[in-house]
């Protein structure tokens, strides 16, 4: 089958799903704001635009202004590329450790696998939002370090993963055929194996990026996110004290997490129904 | 209340205004009362000896005593001694102790304890306090009760070195001889304060009782008090708000809240009682390094300041505009030194004079800051720095750390700059000079002369001041080191901070001293409604 | 006797993994910058160079790493956790009193979260495709995709501030002297926000779970046996889906007891309840070392033996687990 025929075949079951379609149109959107929203708003999400606690639905700041008159709407806009981006880049560094990990422990099997196995298991083991705020609050939050935190305690479950596709995958006449072969391991796991376990793997990643949302924003909302980016979870952890006076400075923040996130879910599952569809639908 | 015959009804009217308080204070106190107050964060430790946090000074400050208290103009008044004497010569401090003093385990207090406290204990536990007392050539007690401290040179601020936070007396019978931080007995206090801990659980509350064979009698008037530990702002001011507590203090109640707080008809609003520590936040500029060894580039960040800005937007009003390095509560403060109002115009001309011109992005010069690890309001102000100084092309990167980072980056000048903020403590000499003397510029020692800024005339004017005895001429140095100072701008005073204190109006006499609530509470009553 | 072998297997390789975490603790933290006698100092309210070797030596900041290693991990198999020396009070005990308040959260969650979500996770996947199929789908949707600290702030605001029915913060109400029953209902009373905060994440996980694993059991083979054997529905349902549905569901809450302790850390700080995950959060932000590695150990421990029980507990309810492998 053709690589377009794979896709249009790829789109007709992904579609089936309605909630990965409103997922994916929300999605969309997030990523539009990411990208096009600092030129559709400019200015600096950081300016004492108005006066401090202006309610919303006001003409000039229809979001209303957070505790130093800086526009909601503005600090929204601008902390959709700070959410995805390290939701992206985190999940991207967790996926990569993973599979490395994941696959020469599936390929090699014996101890290798035992030991690395033992190694996920362990950082499985660390509660890993406490370890996440060790890691962020000991090495100064920025956005290197909550990435690197969000990664160190994210990727175990990617590397079982890899690791159980791997197992399977390792026993199949195509890489039997490589080894008689004599293809160097490398090869064999990067071009033989690697891409057929790649469904599993995206649909992992897309649910890990809201995942990595979430964590980094209950970072920033516990104040260790990045002070010199504008992020969802900060706008609501400097809101949390004047709830009860000014509810729209958390409310709006929070409901920009709950749909991309919700998108990112909606997409994930649409995905797996669309590239596994023999297999389960427990994400993570 | 006197009582007239005729009322004219203007009189009426205005007596009816006056009612709410009138009774109260024509009433006399009554027994009685269990009192509600907020403490944030929980206290690490009740020994006020070894922790002079704010929360274990208010808490231990019904536990533990000291010679004397400080009025709101910082005059000395009676505490644990009853009157005072200085000598001619300024070196020899004599004070009388009320008889019939007991600490909570029922062992008589005598001057034995306190030659025990101020020679031995607070030698070796208390780092603010050491340098004061061992400026005694000998401190003796000629009789139960009675302390003399003779000096090795006259010290006027010795006065003010006697609050309960500064010098707590404890008791000798029961730490002499022991490893004063690790004595249990720590766990359990025993002073002579109104107040003795009854029960403490941890992350939930603190439960004093009232001390039945106080040295006053009749006192304290209250029962009991609750700390209740609430780590939560919000939830702190709904706390008060529902009279679930009934007394908030220092940075319990978050500055926005304070209008809403103080429209409430059962609470009232003070902000006095925070003369003796007189709080004072600053921009800290690390001297060493290019630009802010520059003096233009100091003075053109104080210019791009929006000071009132700073007051009415992030402390909510909260506070008086610093004009230097003296806070206006503490004595020999100047108001007559040169002015930075907000000039961007000055600003961009004194970094232009200095060749940092703008660059193509519009950034003269990148600068870190490394915020204040104390709280949500202190992030806003690092914020507002950012802000406020892009304005004029200076680009700030801000750096957030937990206490300790912050800490160890300050302390071994490992910063460019950062936000300060320090108790006066009563006294130029015992709050102030430690920050600007060439002597205390001490590698990894926090809260010294950090930045290293350096200037022997006001080396020579500091120490010169401290032992002057003639009150004229202590003036005319202080004077002329304020001057010296901001015009050398080595740190941007921002402001004087000013606390709200919530009481609930069922309490009175809360907040009768320059210590405000971490005095004692002896006189604190509750008025039946 | 496999069983036991198993157990014993698991106990040997939960103690292993405890020790290296506290190994690479306790090298994370004191590898990090700043040092904890410059916080106790400034708490002092001015340091000097005296006080601060003085505060060194006494809490033995001034020996080596590994000495300093060798001697903690001595002292944690006596069950000594040191001493916290801005609490100044032994870490033990400081934990020891934490220790409730976060089984009360935690636990209460976690029982709601696994019998909310499992029966909505059953009633979902018997309607497929009814509204209320769609219902608990959306719903658990929507609980899975809320950042739990925003959920505790918006039932504060409508369960607290708006209508007034529930306090917001504390674990029960000081200075009220109840006692029995009172003070029971009280506690009950505060609990039930934050528990139902910290629960609804992983309410969704498990309805999720429970409906998707019910789902793929009805097409098994030995459903479709029991079928044939002539079984009623109801007791198909009930005995070989639910029995075999509900293995990932153990497996899965296992996993994520140590998530459970992460969101209490937010939830604890919302709701100013007295456990240890708002202890961990203000250790973390004073670098209080010893009982920073307390907390530490402590809640390794608990996802250790959280992690031994739903095996202990898997391996029983799996009729073909084979055990010892």
């Amino acid at each position: 089958m053709t690589g377009m025929e794979g896709l249009r075949d790829f789109w007709q079951r992904y579609r089936r799903n309605k909630g990965a379609i409103v997922g994916l149109a929300v999605l969309v959107l997030v990523l539009a704001t990411a990208l096009l929203g600092p030129t559709l708003f400019p200015g600096n999400p950081w300016d004492m635009a108005g006066a401090p606690f202006q309610k919303p639905f006001d003409p000039e700041f229809p979001l209303g202004t957070d505790t130093l008159g800086r526009d909601i709407l503005m600090g929204i806009v601008h902390g959709a590329r700070v959410s995805l981006l390290i939701g992206f880049v985190a999940t991207f560094a967790a996926v990569s450790l993973g599979v490395i990990l994941g696959s020469v422990a599936g390929y090699y099997g014996g101890l290798v696998d035992d030991l690395l196995m033992r190694f996920t298991e362990f950082f499985q083991t660390i509660p890993s939002f406490v370890f996440a705020i060790v890691l962020v609050a000991i090495f100064t939050p920025s956005i290197a370090s909550i990435v690197a935190a969000i990664a160190i305690v994210s990727w175990p479950p990617v590397a079982r993963l890899v690791r159980g596709e791997f197992l399977t995958l390792r026993t199949r006449e195509f890489v039997q055929a490589s080894v008689v072969l004599g293809r160097s391991s490398r090869h064999i796991i990067f071009v033989e194996i690697l891409p057929n376990a790649v469904s599993p793997i995206i649909v992992a990643g897309s649910l890990m990026v809201a995942t990595a949302i979430l964590i980094e924003s209950s970072l920033s909302f516990l104040g260790l996110g990045d002070p010199n980016m504008m992020s969802w979870g900060f706008m609501i952890g400097s809101a949390r004290t004047v709830l009860r006076t000014a509810w729209w400075m958390s409310f709006f923040p929070g409901l920009a997490i709950l749909l991309t996130v919700l998108a990112l879910n909606l997409v994930g599952e649409g995905l797996n129904d669309a590239l596994n569809p023999r297999l389960t639908r427990e994400g993570r | 209340m006197p009582t007239k015959r005729f009322l004219t009804p203007l009189a009426l009217a205005a007596m009816l205004v006056m009612m709410p308080d009138a009774p109260a204070d024509a009433q006399q106190p009554q027994r009685g009362g269990t009192l509600s107050s907020i403490i944030s964060p929980e206290p690490p430790t009740l020994m006020i000896g070894i922790s002079q946090t704010t929360p274990t000074a208010i808490v231990a400050g019904k536990i533990y005593e000291s010679l004397l208290r400080y009025s709101t103009d910082l005059k000395p008044m009676p505490g644990l001694a009853k009157s005072w004497e200085v000598s001619e010569d300024g070196r020899t401090y004599t004070f009388r102790l009320h008889e019939n003093v007991k600490w909570h385990d029922g062992q008589p207090f005598t001057a034995e304890d306190v030659v025990f406290t101020a020679t031995k204990y607070l030698i070796e536990v208390h780092p603010r306090s050491r340098p004061i007392m061992q400026r005694a050539e000998s401190v003796t007690a000629p009789d139960r009760n009675t302390v003399v401290f003779r000096l090795k040179e006259p010290f006027a601020p010795f006065i003010m070195a006697w609050e309960p936070s500064t010098a707590p007396i404890v008791p000798k019978h029961i730490y002499d001889g022991t490893n004063y931080r690790n004595n249990p007995a720590n766990q359990t206090p025993i002073g002579t304060g109104p107040f003795k801990l009854q029960e403490w659980v941890r992350g939930s509350h603190i439960h004093l009782v009232r001390n039945d064979e106080y040295w006053q009698p009749g006192k304290p008037y209250l029962d009991a008090i609750y700390y209740r530990v609430l780590p939560d702002a919000g939830a702190r001011v709904v706390a008060m708000e529902t009279g679930q507590t009934h007394l908030s203090a220092f940075a319990d109640i978050e500055t926005f809240e304070v209008p809403r707080l103080k429209a409430m008809p059962h609470l009232e609003l003070t902000t006095k009682g925070y003369e003796y520590l007189a709080q004072m936040v600053w921009l800290d500029f690390n001297l060493r390094n290019p630009p802010m060894n520059d003096r233009r580039f100091r003075q053109a960040v104080y210019y791009a300041m929006d000071r009132d800005f700073i007051r009415d937007r992030i402390w909510f009003g909260l506070g008086k505009i610093a004009t230097g390095p003296i806070h206006s509560s503490i004595p020999h403060y100047d108001a007559n030194v040169p002015k930075y109002p907000l000039d961007l115009k000055k600003s961009e001309q004194l970094l232009d004079e200095m060749g940092l011109k703008r660059g193509t992005d519009g950034v003269r010069v990148r600068v870190t800051l490394d915020a204040l690890p104390y709280g949500d309001i202190y992030k806003r102000l690092a914020e507002y720095t950012k802000q406020a100084l892009a304005r004029v092309g200076i680009e700030v990167t801000i750096r957030t750390s937990d206490v300790a980072g912050w800490g160890d980056r300050v302390r071994n000048w490992d910063y460019e700059m950062t936000h300060q903020v320090l108790s006066q403590l009563g006294h130029p000499a015992l709050g102030v000079s430690r920050l600007y003397i060439t002597s205390n510029i001490r590698k990894g020692v926090l809260f010294s002369n950090v930045n290293g800024y350096t200037n022997p005339r006001i080396d020579e004017l500091f120490s010169k001041a401290a032992v002057a005895v003639e009150p004229a001429q202590i003036q005319a140095m202080y004077s002329e080191i304020q001057r010296i100072l901001v015009e050398d701008v080595p740190v941007a005073w921002l402001l004087e901070l000013e606390f709200p204190t919530f009481i609930n109006k069922q309490f009175r006499n809360v907040v009768t001293s320059g210590i405000g609530v971490r005095d004692n509470f002896a006189d604190v009553h509750m008025v039946r409604q | 006797m496999q069983r036991l072998q198993f157990i014993a297997q698991r106990v040997v390789k939960g103690i292993v993994v405890l020790l290296g975490i506290i190994i690479l603790n306790f090298l994370l933290i004191r590898m990090a910058p700043g040092d904890p006698a410059s916080v106790m100092a400034g708490e002092a309210g001015a340091a000097d160079e005296v006080f601060m070797s003085q505060l060194r030596k006494e809490f033995g900041l001034d020996r080596p790493l590994h000495e300093q290693l060798t001697i903690y991990i001595k002292n944690v198999v006596t069950l000594d956790l040191g001493f916290s020396y801005r609490q100044q009070r032994p870490v033990a005990d400081l934990l020891l009193e934490r220790v409730p308040a976060t089984l009360l959260l935690t636990g209460t969650a976690f029982l709601l979260s696994l019998v909310v979500g499992v029966l909505l996770g059953i009633l979902a996947a018997s309607r497929v495709g009814q509204w209320s199929d769609s219902l608990v789908t959306v719903i658990a949707l929507f609980f899975y995709a809320t950042p739990i600290f925003w959920v505790g702030l918006m039932g504060i605001l409508l369960f607290s501030v708006t209508l007034g029915w529930l306090p917001s913060f504390g674990m029960y109400t000081v200075g009220g002297k109840l006692t029995g029953a009172a003070f029971a209902l009280d506690v009950l009373h505060h609990l039930i926000l934050p528990a139902i905060t910290l629960a609804l994440f992983h309410m969704a996980v498990y309805a999720r779970m429970t409906r998707a694993s019910m789902l793929e059991m009805r097409d098994q083979d030995f459903v479709r046996t029991a079928h044939a054997k002539g079984l009623r529905e109801g007791r198909i349902v009930r005995i070989h889906v639910l029995r075999n549905a509900i293995l990932p569901v153990i497996t899965m809450a296992g996993v994520k007891a140590g998530y459970l302790i992460g969101g209490s850390i937010v939830v604890e700080t919302v709701f100013a309840w007295p456990g240890i995950g708002r202890l961990a959060f203000e250790t973390v932000m004073q670098r209080d070392y010893n009982l920073l590695l307390g907390v530490f150990i402590l809640t390794s421990f608990m996802v250790i033996a959280v992690n031994l029980i739903t095996d202990v507990i898997y391996s029983f309810v799996d009729p073909r687990i084979e055990l010892g492998q």
